[in-house]
């Protein structure tokens, strides 16, 4: 399956709140749904699930124009989305027989999929008398009830353990080899770094980085050098690049590293030669590699 | 449609399960029981303390009066007679009577002066107080007695002549409006409990599906018209049940008890099968109506401590529709209630005391009917319709308005 936004555009009350969104994914993949608070990945997702339609633009899977009710997509909203005074397994039962199970499967694939989270025992009881971290797991199993073909995913670490992420973990893994479609939407980025190929940056409502994950931090890594020395502390080496190397820019400093970028079609063994040169004792010259986090704030942390 | 029942199935459960209304159920059937059954339990009672203290009984029903007769005004043995039941002390002096009536030996004490005039002696007043009226009526009839005396008249003819009654058959050619004021009453009544009770119940459930996000996993698993009218519905069938239940209490609760009441409650219980029907319908879609109004408020919230102040418009609307009902009852060919038994948001209860009470053409009653069933079917479709937009208002409450005209915007 192949599920396409293509120039999703919507405002509310004459504020344009989509710019026209657009993005792709594959299923047996993940995406990872990225963007500042209000950036506009709530209102983009509902617009998927058919809350309420776009101004302009089109979602398409494989080519065809998507009607969300023809398909099972599981939702897990970033806020818990259950009845605190209701018991577990009887409000699991009911929203699997509204999504078009009968009792018995409802029931079934409730029992499984709070055995698989680890909270069976709590089946019976009211949702609220449990930890915030079991609340999510049993959200998580609400999610997964119906064997979704979609699964979009909003910030599913939220107060989970170190184990139950672990369990979380596995489960999403099993979910991406199962050619499900997975959007996961976090601001933990090392989470979304684990599993996402694919990322779609939003930013004010206009997607701002879409692509392959690694070809991304690749073209950002591109042209800039990660670089720390031996005789000279980090404060002394950014000095002295400053003032006598040429065509080039001290772009960031992180732990000891200086992280340069090459300016002007100045090459990697120019920059040794001019290193080697001032008596500079190399310790590390490696490819700067961007973290996520550092993606995400330089094109979403952008006026 | 399946949804609908999966919704209907699953927020009625919820709502029998409840505390709130089993305990509320129980103790009003109860208290009915119990309030039926008292005559039965005090004829039990009754019955036994009469073999076997019907002596210590009557000393006990008897009241002590303290008399001092001046100038021998009347005769002590005339008092006697008028008061066959109750004790006459005479005391001595107005020094004794005055200790007897401060000791509570007697409930009160009179100086009779003249078979028309004395002084009434009480420790303390009371509205209930009748003594002085009973010693009226002792001392006039004492006094008329012997003034028919000496003009050699029977005064048990003459007052054979002044206590004839008047005997009269009434036959109602119309409705007995004496006869089904009460039980109209009652049935507006519980009607108006109904729908305060749980229209409150629908919109403080519904603010709470969004303020705990619930309504998100809802809407996007089916139709916000099979949650809307699920959960209205299921709100009107646990509150039918209730007062159902509460209704088929009383009923049995009399029948056995019928014979100790001498069947002097058949007026209310025995309710003419056409009253019961225009209120089965009439109350039924009434109740829908003002279910789906308040459900409607309930999703324009985002808190449920928000539901009271949102809903306090619809809540003096149905007030003031209950009260012009109510005043009517007095007339029930009125003008205003006529009008009123038109209005969805009155003709419920107007038109069922219409069609109790007074004079009313099919006519009337079917054209009452479609516009309420009309109504309530538009108030529903937009309920779903702003249940359904609500998801997307989080806040402050949104005025009805607004709402209206974001769903011209929206779809």
């Amino acid at each position: 399956m192949l599920l396409e936004l293509k120039n999703i555009q919507k405002s509310f009350s004459n504020t344009k709140v989509l710019h026209g969104v657009s993005f792709s994914i594959n299923s047996g993949k993940a995406l990872g749904f990225l963007g500042r608070n209000g950036a506009g990945k709530t209102t983009t997702i509902r617009i998927l699930m058919g809350l309420f339609d776009c101004d302009k633009g089109e979602i398409l899977l494989d080519g065809k124009p998507f009607n969300p009710k023809e398909y099972s997509i599981g939702y897990l909203p970033e806020e818990r989305g259950l009845y605190p005074k209701q018991k577990i397994l009887e409000q699991l039962i009911y929203f699997g027989e509204l999504r078009g199970l009968n009792n018995k499967q409802a029931k079934k694939n409730a029992l499984y999929w709070l055995e698989r989270l680890g909270v069976l025992e709590y089946k019976d009881k009211k949702l609220e008398t449990l930890s915030k971290g079991n609340q999510q797991k049993v959200q998580i199993a609400e999610t997964l009830l119906c064997n979704p073909d979609i699964v979009i995913l909003d910030e599913p670490f939220s107060g989970l353990d170190p184990v139950n992420s672990q369990i979380l973990k596995e489960i999403i893994r099993d979910l991406i080899s199962k050619d499900k479609l997975v959007i996961f939407s976090s601001h933990q980025m090392a989470y979304v770094e684990e599993f996402c190929e694919e990322i779609a940056l939003i930013n004010k409502g206009n997607i701002v980085l879409t692509g392959n994950l690694d070809s991304i931090k690749k073209e950002y890594g591109k042209n800039r050098i990660s670089l720390d020395s031996a005789n000279y502390s980090t404060d002394e080496l950014n000095n002295i690049l400053s003032n006598k190397i040429k065509d080039i820019k001290i772009v960031d400093i992180k732990n000891k590293d200086i992280i340069i970028e090459l300016l002007n079609g100045k090459t990697k063994n120019q920059l040794i030669n001019n290193l080697l040169s001032i008596g500079i004792d190399i310790e590390k010259f490696s490819i700067y590699e961007p973290t996520l986090t550092d993606i995400f704030i330089q094109k979403a942390g952008e006026n | 449609m399946k949804n609908f029942f999966i919704v209907l199935k699953f927020e009625l459960s919820s709502l029998i399960k409840k505390k709130a209304f089993l305990i509320s159920t129980a103790i009003i059937a109860l208290l009915i029981i119990v309030g039926l059954t008292i005559p039965t339990i005090k004829n039990a009672f009754t019955n036994t303390a009469v073999d076997t203290n019907e002596k210590q009984d009557e000393n006990i029903d008897k009241i002590n009066y303290g008399v001092i007769i001046e100038n021998d005004s009347v005769k002590l043995s005339d008092l006697k007679i008028q008061l066959p039941n109750d004790n006459i002390i005479a005391a001595k002096n107005k020094k004794e009577l005055n200790n007897l009536v401060i000791s509570d030996d007697v409930e009160a004490g009179f100086i009779i002066k003249s078979p028309t005039k004395y002084e009434y002696l009480v420790k303390n007043t009371s509205i209930t107080d009748d003594n002085s009226f009973i010693m009226d009526n002792v001392l006039l009839n004492i006094y008329r007695n012997e003034n028919l005396k000496e003009k050699n008249i029977d005064a048990n003819i003459v007052s054979e002549i002044y206590n004839v009654p008047a005997e009269h058959d009434t036959e109602v050619l119309g409705k007995d409006s004496m006869k089904n004021y009460i039980y109209t009453y009652a049935l507006v009544f519980a009607l108006y409990f109904i729908i305060i009770m749980y229209g409150q119940l629908i919109a403080t459930s519904i603010a709470s599906e969004k303020s705990n996000r619930t309504m998100e996993i809802l809407i996007t698993s089916t139709n916000t018209k099979h949650l809307i009218f699920g959960k209205v519905i299921a709100g009107a069938i646990a509150g039918i049940l209730q007062f159902g239940i509460i209704l088929a209490t009383a009923g049995i609760s009399y029948k056995l008890n019928a014979n100790a009441w001498n069947h002097k409650l058949d007026f209310i219980f025995n309710i003419p099968s056409n009253v019961l029907i225009t209120f089965s319908i009439f109350g039924i879609l009434g109740y829908l109506f003002y279910l789906f109004a308040y459900g409607t408020i309930g999703a324009l919230v985002s808190k449920t401590e928000d539901v009271n102040t949102s809903s306090t418009p619809i809540t003096i609307i149905f007030i003031l529709a209950f009260f012009v009902s109510i005043f009517s009852m007095q007339t029930p060919d009125s003008m205003i209630l006529k009008i009123a038994s038109f209005v969805p948001l009155s003709s419920f209860m107007a038109m069922f005391i219409r069609v109790s009470m007074g004079n009313v053409s099919h006519l009337h009653i079917a054209i009452s009917l479609i516009l309420l069933a009309g109504t309530t079917g538009i108030v529903g479709i937009l309920g779903a319709k702003i249940y359904e937009l609500g998801s997307l208002m989080y806040g402050n409450p949104v005025k009805l308005k607004t709402a209206i005209k974001l769903l011209k915007q929206n779809k």
